[in-house]
Parts: C-alpha cells; sequence; structure tokens
C-alpha cells in the first residue's frame, strides 16, 4: 500500500510538471494579446506603446525562456506577481480558493445526501411514478442552461420573493457568518440542481443492473432483510461508476463553474482561471490551473482507492 | 458458483431457440416492451427527419430562414410564423428546424464518439493495469484539467489548409461542423474512459472473465465480448447524458469562432442570443431548451431501453 | 420543471417591479461590469480605472458635457490669448509651446497633505521613465520639461504647438509623499508592484477628489465615502458602492431586486437590453441614451484588389440602409455616422456628403465597376470573379452580430456575397486588425475624444507592417498624400475658424475616398431610478463619474 502510494504520489508530480509545461505554451501559443484591446479603447495609445509594454512584462521573449524562468522560481516558492492585478498571486488565489472550497462542498455534498437515496429508490422501484419524477428533474437538471437556471433562482428568490441576495459576496460592510451563508445558498443550489442529476442516473442503472445478479437473487432467496440486501449487497457493487463520476464532478466543481460564478458575481476559481487565461496573466492561470489539477490527481486516487474497499477482489500491486 | 457472462448465455439461448429469433429480434422484442424507450425514439426519429426535411419544409413553407426582415423583428405567433420571429425577424420555426440539423448531428455523433474512444482507452487501460494503466489514467488526470480556452483558441488559429486537408474540405461549409465534433470528442473521452475501466477492473476479477482467460480467448474477444457488455449500463448513461452536454457545448464553440458562424442557426447559439433578451422575449430562450431538453429525455429513455433490451436477465421478469 | 420554470419566468415577468429598488438613506450602489486592474493613474488603460479614478481625483483639465475644454485641477485653463501660454522655438529648430498651470490652491490629499508641484515634477518623473509601463506614454513624451514656480503652479513645455496645447485630459497627479518611498528610477519596473494605489489602496493619502475609497475587494466591489479634504461642492452620499456584474442579464435582476440602484452607461448592459427593459420599467426609471464618440464602422483592406476601386467602396455603402438599421435595431438611439467626425462635434459638417439608402444607384457603381454579370444570385466581372468578401467581427458579441447578419442580407439584395468569420476579441484585435490579416471587411469600433485627429488611423506614414514592428492603425492601408497633409495641418492649426476650414475638407475626402465603411455612432444607455439626481452623461471617455460630487438623492 505505501509502496503504492508513494508511486502515485511520483506519477502526480510528473503528472503536474507535464501540465505545467502544457499549460504555458498553450496559453503562450494563443494568437493576439490582451495589451492589443488597449488599444481599441484609448485612443491615446498607439501600437508603439503596446509593443512597449509587452516588452515591458516580458511578452515578448521566448515561450520557453519565460517557462524555465517561471519553473525555477515556483520550484523555490515565488510563484510571482498577477500581470493583470499587480498583486502576488496567492493573494489573488488563495482567497478565491477559499471562495470556491464553500461552494464546492455546500454543492457536492447537498447532491451526494439528495442523489443517493433518490437513486437507491428509483432503481429500487423502475418506472413507477416515482422513478418517472426523478427522472424528468434529472433530465430538466442537465438539459437546462446553467445561465437560465441561474437567472429563474434569482427571479424567484431576490426579485420576486425578495429573501435572499442576487448576488455578490456579502451584505458591503457586514462580515458575520450568515450574511456571507445567504450568498451562498443560491449559488448552491444551482449548481446542485445541475449535478444531481448524473450520480442519480449512474446509481439508479448501476444498481437495477445489479439487483438482477443471481447473488441479490440468492441473498434475497436466502431470507435477508431486503434493506440489507439493497443498501450493502446491491449499493455496493453497484457504486463503482458513481464513485467515479462523484470524483470527476467534484474536480470538474472546482474550476468548472464559471458561468454560475458569473451569473452570481461569486468570486470563484472558474471565473479566475478563465479570466486570468485569456489576459495572459500566466502566473495566476498556472497555479490556478495546477491546483486543479491536484485536486483532480487527488479525487480521482481517492476513487481508485474506495473501488478496492467497494469491490474487495480489485488489488493494485 | 460459475457465472457465465450475459453475452454467452446470449449465445447458448441463440443456439436452442428456432431461427426466428436470433438476438437482434429478441433485443426489439425487450426493447419494444419499453415503452419510454419506443416514445423517446419515435421523438428523435420525428426530430431527425424535420431535420433531414429542413430544405423542403422551407421551400414548402416559402420561409427562408436565413432572410432578414427588420420590420418583422419579435412577431407574436402566428398562422404565418407559428412561433413567431427572432430578433432579426426571421421565421422562429424554421430556425429552429434547420438549428436541428446541426445540434442533433452534432450531439448525436460526438456523443457516440465520445464513448467509443472512452471505452477503448478505459477497457485497455483496466484490462491491462500496472504500467498501461497509471499511463493512461494519469493522462486522463491531466486531461481533464486541460484548459478548455485556449486549447480551443489556438485550434481556431490553425489553419485546415496547412495540416494537410484537402483544399475541398478545408473550404467546405461543413469544415467547421466536422471540427465540432472532433474537438468535443477529444475533449469529452475521459468521463467514460474512467468509468469503463472502473468497471473492468472488477470485471476482470470475476469468475466467467477469468474462465475465459483459461480457456486462451484472445485479449481483444475478452475485452469486447466479455467485459464490454457488462459495461455497457455506465456507457450508456455516459454517453446518453452527455449530449445535452455538448449540444450546448456548441454554442460556446461559436463564442470562441470555432463553431458556425452567423447566420447559420443551431439550438445553442438561438438559446446563447437569447441570455440578452431573456427578460423580454423569454420565448426565444424557451423554445430551444425545450427542444434540448425532449432530445435528452428521448436519449435518455432510448438508453434504458437498450439497457433492459441487451440484458437478457430481464427476459425473466 | 421545464413548464414549471417557465410558469414562473413568465408569471415573473407579468409582476415585475414588484420588489422595486428600496433607496437606503445617504447610500447609493452603482452596477458596473468590469473591475479595474489596478488603481495607480498611470499603468495599464482600462475605462474602468479611469471610471473609479474619477470618483477619488481629478485630472488638470478635461471635457465637459458640452464637449468644451475646461479646467479641473487647475484654476483657469491657459490660452495663449490669456498670456499663460507661449509659442517657443526649441533648441532643435522646432516650434514649442509652453504653458502655465495653477493647481486649486486648496487642493489637499486626503491626509490633509497639499497638492502641490512636487506632485506634478514627480508624476512627470514616473511617467517619462520608460520601464515603468505606463501605457498612454505619449502625453509624457511630448513634455520637454516641467519648471515648478512655487508649490502650486509651474510651466509645461511641449515639443509641438498643437491647437490642443493646453489640454492635459490624462495627466492625473501621483502623490509624491506617499509614492516616492514606492518608486526607484534605477528598478522602475517594480514600481507596478510596490504602488500604495495596490498595496494600499484605503490610504486616504492617495486621492483629493470628493470621494475616497473605503472598502476594495478585487473583481468584486469598491465602497467610497466622502473625502473630507475636497476643495469642490461637498458630495451627497455618506457612502457609493461600484458593484461588478459581469453579466448584464443578471445586472438586470440585480436592478430589479434593489440590490443595485443604478448601472452605469459606461459600462453597462446593452442598447437593445436597455430598450426592452424600458418598455417594461418605463415609469420608474429615467432614461437617457447618450450617442457618443464610439464609432462603430467597417475597416476595408484597401490591398483587396476589389476594394481597391472606389466605385466598389461607395456602391457598398450606398447598398446598405444604415437608417433603417438604427430605427429598427436600436429605435434611432444611436446616430448613423457619415465620417469618422461626430455630429455633436463643433468640427461636424452639416453638408458632408452621404449615402442614404440607394440600391439603383450601388447597382449602376458596381455595374461600371466591371461587375455586371450575375451569376448565382451574385455579381461577377468578365474575368468571373464574384464581388465576394469576408466579414469579420469580434465572437460573441451580439449587437455586432445582429448588424453583421442585416448588412450580409441587405448586400446580398445588390448581389454581393458576404461570408461571416469571427474571431474572439483577443485574436481579432492582437492578430487579425493590427497585422492587417483580414482580407475585407472587419467590423469594430474607435473610441475617440472631442475633435481627435485620427493621424495613426489615416495618415499613410502609420500603416502596419511587419518591418515597422506593426506600428500604428491604419489597418485599411490607406494611402492619400493630400489626407496626409492635411493631418498634420489640422494638428498645427491654432485658428478655430482656419480648422473648421480644414476639417470640413478633411470630411469632404473621407467620405469620398471611403477608406472604412461608417455605421453609427453608439449610444450608452443610463438607467437612473427617478430620485437620483445629477448624473451628467458626457458620451465621451471623460464620464459621470468626474462630477460626481453632484450625484444627490432626491
Amino acid at each position: 500500500m505505501t509502496r503504492f502510494l508513494s508511486l502515485r504520489f511520483l506519477q502526480a508530480l510528473l503528472v503536474v510538471l507535464v501540465m505545467s509545461f502544457v499549460v504555458y505554451s498553450l496559453i503562450g501559443l494563443m494568437p493576439g494579446d490582451p495589451i492589443d484591446i488597449m488599444l481599441s479603447g484609448d485612443p491615446n495609445m498607439t501600437a508603439a506603446d503596446a509593443a512597449r509594454l509587452r516588452a515591458h512584462y516580458g511578452l515578448d521573449r521566448p515561450l520557453h525562456e519565460r517557462y524555465l524562468e517561471w519553473l525555477g522560481n515556483a520550484a523555490r516558492g515565488d510563484f510571482g506577481f498577477s500581470r493583470q492585478h499587480h498583486q502576488p498571486v496567492l493573494a489573488i488565489v488563495l482567497p478565491r480558493l477559499l471562495n470556491t472550497l464553500y461552494l464546492m462542498i455546500g454543492a457536492f455534498v447537498i447532491s451526494v445526501a439528495i442523489a443517493i437515496p433518490a437513486g437507491v429508490y428509483a432503481a429500487r422501484h423502475p418506472r413507477s411514478w416515482v422513478d418517472q419524477a426523478i427522472n424528468l428533474f434529472c433530465f430538466a437538471g442537465i438539459s437546462v442552461p446553467t445561465f437560465f437556471l441561474a437567472l429563474l433562482l434569482i427571479i424567484l428568490f431576490a426579485v420576486k420573493l425578495g429573501i435572499l441576495p442576487a448576488g455578490g459576496m456579502k451584505t458591503i460592510g457586514q462580515s458575520s457568518f450568515t450574511d456571507q451563508l445567504r450568498y451562498l445558498i443560491l449559488p448552491v443550489m444551482t449548481l446542485t440542481i445541475i449535478n444531481i442529476a448524473q450520480i442519480t442516473r449512474y446509481l439508479r442503472s448501476g444498481m437495477i443492473e445489479v439487483l438482477r445478479e443471481d447473488y441479490i437473487r440468492t441473498a434475497r432467496a436466502k431470507g435477508a432483510h431486503e434493506s440489507r440486501v439493497v443498501w450493502r449487497h446491491a449499493l455496493r457493487n453497484a457504486m463503482i461508476p458513481t464513485v467515479t463520476i462523484m470524483a470527476l464532478e467534484c474536480g470538474t466543481l472546482l474550476s468548472g463553474a464559471v458561468i454560475t460564478e458569473t451569473m452570481f458575481a461569486y468570486l470563484g476559481m472558474g471565473k479566475l482561471i478563465l479570466d486570468s487565461v485569456l489576459a495572459n496573466d500566466f502566473n495566476v492561470a498556472l497555479i490556478g490551473l495546477l491546483f486543479a489539477c491536484s485536486v483532480t490527481l487527488f479525487l480521482n486516487l481517492v476513487a481508485d482507492l474506495l473501488y478496492a474497499v467497494l469491490d474487495p477482489r480489485i488489488s493494485y500491486r | 458458483m460459475v457465472s457465465l457472462s450475459p453475452s454467452e448465455t446470449l449465445i447458448r439461448d441463440e443456439a436452442g431457440l428456432p431461427p426466428a429469433t436470433r438476438p437482434a429480434v429478441l433485443i426489439w422484442r425487450r426493447f419494444r416492451r419499453h415503452k419510454g424507450a419506443l416514445i423517446g425514439g419515435a421523438v428523435l426519429v420525428a426530430l431527425a427527419l424535420l431535420a433531414v426535411l429542413a430544405p423542403a419544409i422551407e421551400s414548402w413553407r416559402g420561409q427562408d430562414h436565413e432572410a432578414v426582415n427588420l420590420f418583422n423583428r419579435f412577431q407574436p405567433a402566428s398562422a404565418e410564423h407559428p412561433l413567431g420571429t427572432d430578433d432579426l425577424g426571421r421565421d422562429l420555426l424554421m430556425r429552429l428546424i434547420y438549428g436541428g440539423r446541426i445540434s442533433l448531428f452534432v450531439g448525436l455523433v460526438t456523443a457516440c464518439l465520445t464513448a467509443s474512444i472512452g471505452t477503448v482507452i478505459g477497457l485497455v487501460s483496466g484490462w491491462y493495469g500496472g504500467r498501461v494503466d497509471a499511463f493512461l489514467m494519469r493522462l486522463c488526470d491531466g486531461w481533464i484539467t486541460l484548459p478548455l480556452l485556449p486549447l480551443l483558441i489556438v485550434l481556431a488559429a490553425v489553419d485546415p489548409t496547412k495540416v494537410g486537408l484537402p483544399a475541398a474540405i478545408a473550404k467546405s461549409p461543413d469544415l467547421s461542423l466536422y471540427r465540432i465534433v472532433l474537438i468535443i470528442s477529444l475533449v469529452a473521452w475521459t468521463t467514460s474512459a474512467r468509468l469503463v475501466r472502473g468497471v473492468t477492473l472488477s470485471l476482470k476479477t470475476r469468475d466467467f472473465v477469468q474462465a475465459a482467460v483459461a480457456q486462451g480467448a484472445s485479449t481483444a474477444r475478452i475485452l469486447f465480448v466479455h467485459i464490454l457488455p457488462n459495461a455497457l449500463s455506465p456507457i450508456l448513461v455516459a454517453a446518453t447524458l452527455a449530449s445535452g452536454n455538448i449540444i450546448l457545448l456548441e454554442s460556446t464553440l461559436s463564442f470562441f469562432g470555432l463553431g458556425i458562424q452567423p447566420p447559420v442557426a443551431s439550438w445553442g447559439n438561438i438559446l446563447t442570443n437569447a441570455q440578452e433578451i431573456i427578460w423580454s422575449q423569454p420565448m426565444q430562450a424557451i423554445y430551444p431548451g425545450v427542444l434540448i431538453f425532449a432530445t435528452v429525455i428521448s436519449l435518455n429513455f432510448v438508453g434504458d431501453g437498450l439497457q433492459d433490451a441487451f440484458d437478457p436477465r430481464t427476459e425473466g421478469r | 420543471m421545464r413548464y414549471l420554470a417557465t410558469g414562473v419566468l413568465a408569471a415573473s415577468l407579468a409582476l415585475s417591479g414588484a420588489a422595486l429598488a428600496q433607496q437606503k438613506a445617504g447610500e447609493l450602489t452603482v452596477a458596473m461590469t468590469q473591475f479595474p486592474s489596478t488603481l495607480n493613474p498611470h499603468i495599464d488603460s482600462m475605462l474602468a480605472k479611469t471610471i473609479v479614478l474619477h470618483m477619488t481625483q481629478r485630472p488638470l483639465t478635461t471635457f465637459n458635457e458640452k464637449w468644451q475644454a475646461i479646467c479641473l485641477l487647475c484654476t483657469e485653463l491657459p490660452t495663449i490669448e490669456n498670456g499663460k501660454a507661449k509659442p517657443v522655438d526649441l533648441p532643435d529648430g522646432k516650434k514649442g509651446v509652453s504653458v502655465t498651470y495653477t493647481i486649486h490652491p486648496n487642493a489637499k490629499w486626503g491626509d490633509g497633505t497639499p497638492v502641490t508641484t512636487k506632485d506634478v515634477l514627480f508624476t512627470y518623473e514616473v511617467g517619462k521613465n520608460p520601464d515603468t509601463g505606463v501605457a498612454n506614454m505619449e502625453q509624457f513624451r511630448e513634455i520637454v520639461s516641467i519648471v515648478a514656480h512655487d508649490d502650486k503652479s509651474f510651466t509645461v513645455t511641449k515639443d509641438k504647438l498643437k491647437f490642443s496645447y493646453n489640454l492635459m485630459n490624462d495627466f492625473r497627479l501621483i502623490p509624491e509623499h506617499i509614492e516616492k518611498a514606492n518608486f526607484d528610477p534605477k528598478s522602475a519596473a517594480d514600481y507596478k508592484k510596490k504602488t500604495a494605489f495596490d498595496t494600499n489602496t484605503t490610504n486616504p493619502g492617495l486621492f483629493f477628489g470628493p470621494y475616497k475609497i473605503a472598502e476594495i475587494v478585487t473583481s468584486s466591489h469598491v465602497s467610497f465615502v466622502p473625502n473630507p479634504t475636497w476643495f469642490g461642492d461637498k458630495p451627497k452620499f455618506n457612502r457609493v458602492t461600484f458593484k461588478v456584474i459581469e453579466n448584464t442579464a443578471a445586472m438586470e435582476a440585480n436592478l430589479l431586486s434593489g440590490s443595485v440602484d443604478y448601472i452605469m452607461g459606461e459600462l453597462g448592459i446593452t442598447i437593445d437590453q436597455a430598450l426592452a427593459f424600458q418598455k417594461r420599467q418605463a415609469d420608474k426609471y429615467n432614461y437617457d441614451f447618450k450617442p457618443g464618440l464610439v464609432y462603430e464602422h467597417i475597416d476595408l483592406n484597401l490591398d483587396n484588389p476589389l476594394l481597391k476601386d472606389k466605385r466598389v467602396r461607395q456602391g457598398l455603402l450606398l447598398a446598405i440602409n444604415r437608417d433603417q438599421i438604427v430605427q429598427q435595431l436600436f429605435e434611432g438611439k444611436q446616430p448613423v455616422a457619415h465620417t469618422n467626425v461626430n455630429p455633436l462635434d463643433w468640427i461636424y459638417d452639416k453638408d458632408v456628403k452621404t449615402y442614404r439608402h440607394d440600391a439603383k444607384k450601388a447597382a449602376e457603381l458596381f455595374d461600371a465597376a466591371g461587375f455586371n454579370v450575375m451569376k448565382e444570385g451574385y455579381r461577377h466581372n468578365a474575368a468571373g470573379d464574384r464581388l465576394r468578401f469576408e466579414l469579420m467581427t469580434t465572437a460573441g458579441n451580439r449587437s455586432r452580430e445582429l448588424v453583421q447578419q442585416v448588412l450580409q442580407s441587405q448586400w446580398k439584395a445588390v448581389g454581393v456575397e458576404i461570408v461571416i468569420k469571427n474571431e474572439p476579441a483577443r485574436v481579432f484585435f492582437g492578430e487579425t486588425t493590427k497585422e492587417r490579416k483580414y482580407t475585407g471587411m472587419a467590423l469594430f469600433a474607435w473610441i475617440s475624444s472631442p475633435e481627435n485627429v485620427p493621424l495613426t488611423i489615416l495618415s499613410s506614414k502609420h500603416i502596419p507592417t511587419k518591418e515597422n514592428n506593426w506600428a500604428g492603425q491604419n489597418y485599411t492601408g490607406y494611402k492619400n498624400p493630400e489626407m496626409d497633409k492635411l493631418l498634420e495641418d489640422i494638428e498645427v492649426e491654432l485658428d478655430r475658424e482656419k480648422r473648421r476650414t480644414l476639417w470640413t475638407k478633411f470630411q469632404a475626402i473621407y467620405s469620398e475616398d471611403l477608406p472604412v465603411l461608417p455605421l453609427f455612432f453608439r449610444a450608452e444607455p443610463f438607467i437612473v431610478p427617478k430620485w437620483l439626481k445629477g448624473i451628467v452623461p458626457t458620451g465621451h471617455q471623460y464620464g459621470t463619474t468626474m462630477w460626481s460630487q453632484n450625484w444627490a438623492a432626491n
């Protein structure tokens, strides 16, 4: 086990290293750059100004040279400055990360808490009206575009009922936890509705299949208690795809909630990464993406370990 | 207890039955019993027919879906325009029908391609394990966090004639469509790969697989005849759930100049364009939204039906 | 779920406005779509920063809402007539100008330190250093010297006597008593990391305007409170907050829910959104659609053999119906452009050649240019070349994409084929226009100031090429010696009436040659609650926040 984990750790380091190079190159290879956009917005700026600024920010140097310099600094723990915000990278990234963690954990815990009982129930009573209702809700959740769902929730809870804030991080001038919590409700609700579908559907279809297996029939025939059959034997075996999906979704919540963050003016990682990439803010984009990458690696490792727990025949050597 | 692979059961069933009930017929019989799947299939066929017949419908109705008429903007539903007109006075019904050509093509083809790529990678990774697994899955982990945006912008800048595409294809108006399919397939295979790999890890320890190995079956045979049919349920769920997302993703690509260009219609871009006018013209978003919803639902029901149809154990119930 | 959702939306639209904006006593919350990346007046250039900075400080001079030059931080606008400006002969033989300004005697930074010539000299020192990373370097480059006479008055000598000699609109002061410690001339490149504007933004010593910054959260909001040391009219609000909401549909929802009071026109919702909003909420807000100096146009690549022919360019403009586009898409709020000179500018020539929609005349011009063979619905010339152009713009800009499709269909009606090819803004501006990679037409906007001389846009010396490292903004490749000379003459003509004659000539050449196809001037929609007074849109880049001390609740 120790050997397995240390091997995985080494692999993860390698992946992060390769990714840093790939991401750096990708951002560097994008044609055009944001400094030129300044030109069209300021009549007093000239193309010569833009060229000078590019040199000022070192954007005119060869890509590999800049990458190696970045890597050397990062290895020493110096992540540099944000080109866009003129602040140290960690001062920008860490608060955003914290905000995203609230959002991610909130949405993940609630989706799982609802999806698992819903999926199991739907599988035990396939094609019952409850199953159909659960299915419809799931399909609606994945086919409604995020911006539309977010707007509906804002209209309902902020404009009509006036009980929740329409967007933002906190009431300006206040800093209580309950106040922040109120600002979290709508974005978490949006992400939950979108995410619930996947977990429920995988669990449902996995359970339906497992419940038809011989050993479940055997267990039932032997007179095992139904809830024990369902929750211990069947769920365990149906969980492998579900665990996979949960790990993937949790990772997506970290960097992929861009639209939700934009609609609710919530300062999360997704928007930060997107904006930094578009602004050629290499330092911020890289740290953000490498963080997202590490989380994905970690979550998929957890999923792999859970496979072995769920199905003891699986072993990693 | 020696359990047989379901597909083997299928083959043995076939051997003992009269020629009229070949597997395909059996599958169809089981599929037919799933009412939702039948209705879903019918809806899909209807939508596809509309899409294929779009030019014929256009000339029959005498409504050009690209002809701008500024004096006819946002007309309410009428006999002439059953769903009203859009922001440039074009018949919304006709645009939705034409939009279906793009959206259904992209949604269905891409979902299949994605599932195929992911399945092969997942099977290989799960079956061989060890270094192969480590390499493929770490690739997958990195791929998941690969930032889509710079990738898209870089890809958009690639001149198709320079990568060896014959000018006839490179200049063809369908190029952007193929490009969308290719790009989405390239980025979206990770989910099904991780799903299939997880299931394969578990299945390869099962007795029926071990038995096949002992009998000296070729790896390809074991993977595709013994393991794949049992991993079908998560693959089907993944492919059918992804279709909705893919249809929406197409409009995001257009946002970066990678998708289809105006005035060509797709459900995704009709929906995205409605974003700014959603308060005054909500129906512009609701119609394409309902179509995407209908497609997702139908596909999922068909998926459920297929899952039942390919699973011989449904017979016994 | 879907239908439920639809119902909720429909119901809420029917009843919208039930939860009206509740004004909190003495407070104002304003929505904007962008957050400034830095608050240092000279590093980087973006509209959001200018808007925020104008709450907290003033440039020396500016244009008012009537587009006249006025003094803000200085006491009197220096002119040659009042003796405060003098043409001078420079050592290198060129003609320059010396302009003497006096800083307002009561101007004090928020910590009580007076605003003095020390700050002026320090700002110049920071700005002229090429390593600082100043965005608009030209305003420092044109300065030969600054001499301080005492604490409050100083003389600036510029290297060229232009008609705009007395303007220092972007000369925003940096407080010497705070920033001196952060600026090391030897490592000026580090200044952007140390500047107190970003590291200690709430330091009152950074501001001398009506408001000072009380709280700032990057990318989220910035809050202002009155600055007691401000020398002008007392600000009326106890607290003003600018809140960033990037999505404009969400911005509307925020306005309706009362979490913001007012949507700023400079960085607010789009014009079609505002027009639709006005229909539903006509009574609750005041609307002001101020047409401004944002000039939407189509650059034509004049290296394209088809576009080299003036008749084709004129035919293209005659074939489109801009009046109809403006009327139907924007309810007439955005005036049609005939040249790049805005009708509100005093130099505008009422009798400039216009191109009202005339398909017949367009057809004649195309015929005369040799495109008289109709095949597959499109015009061809004898050699078989089709009258076909690529029309590019920024992808994802809905308003432009609408205009683009209308143009495509109007041109199709006269046999011109248009292929739309859009790109993300960074590629479009960073490569396609800058390196002149577009083959036919590029639709975008120039932002200018009143009486702006488009030297870098129209002079043949400013065509970007690989050799000059893509310097210049003459993306069309327009070459006309007459125009080159005219632009240089205008710049140095001090006499208003003579200048008017030159500008008239300029507009005549522009409208005859049509290096670009003028479309319209964009309007900025201001949605102001009935109780909020004192918002005066200007239509140029020196916007409403420059007069924020006049904002008041009724």
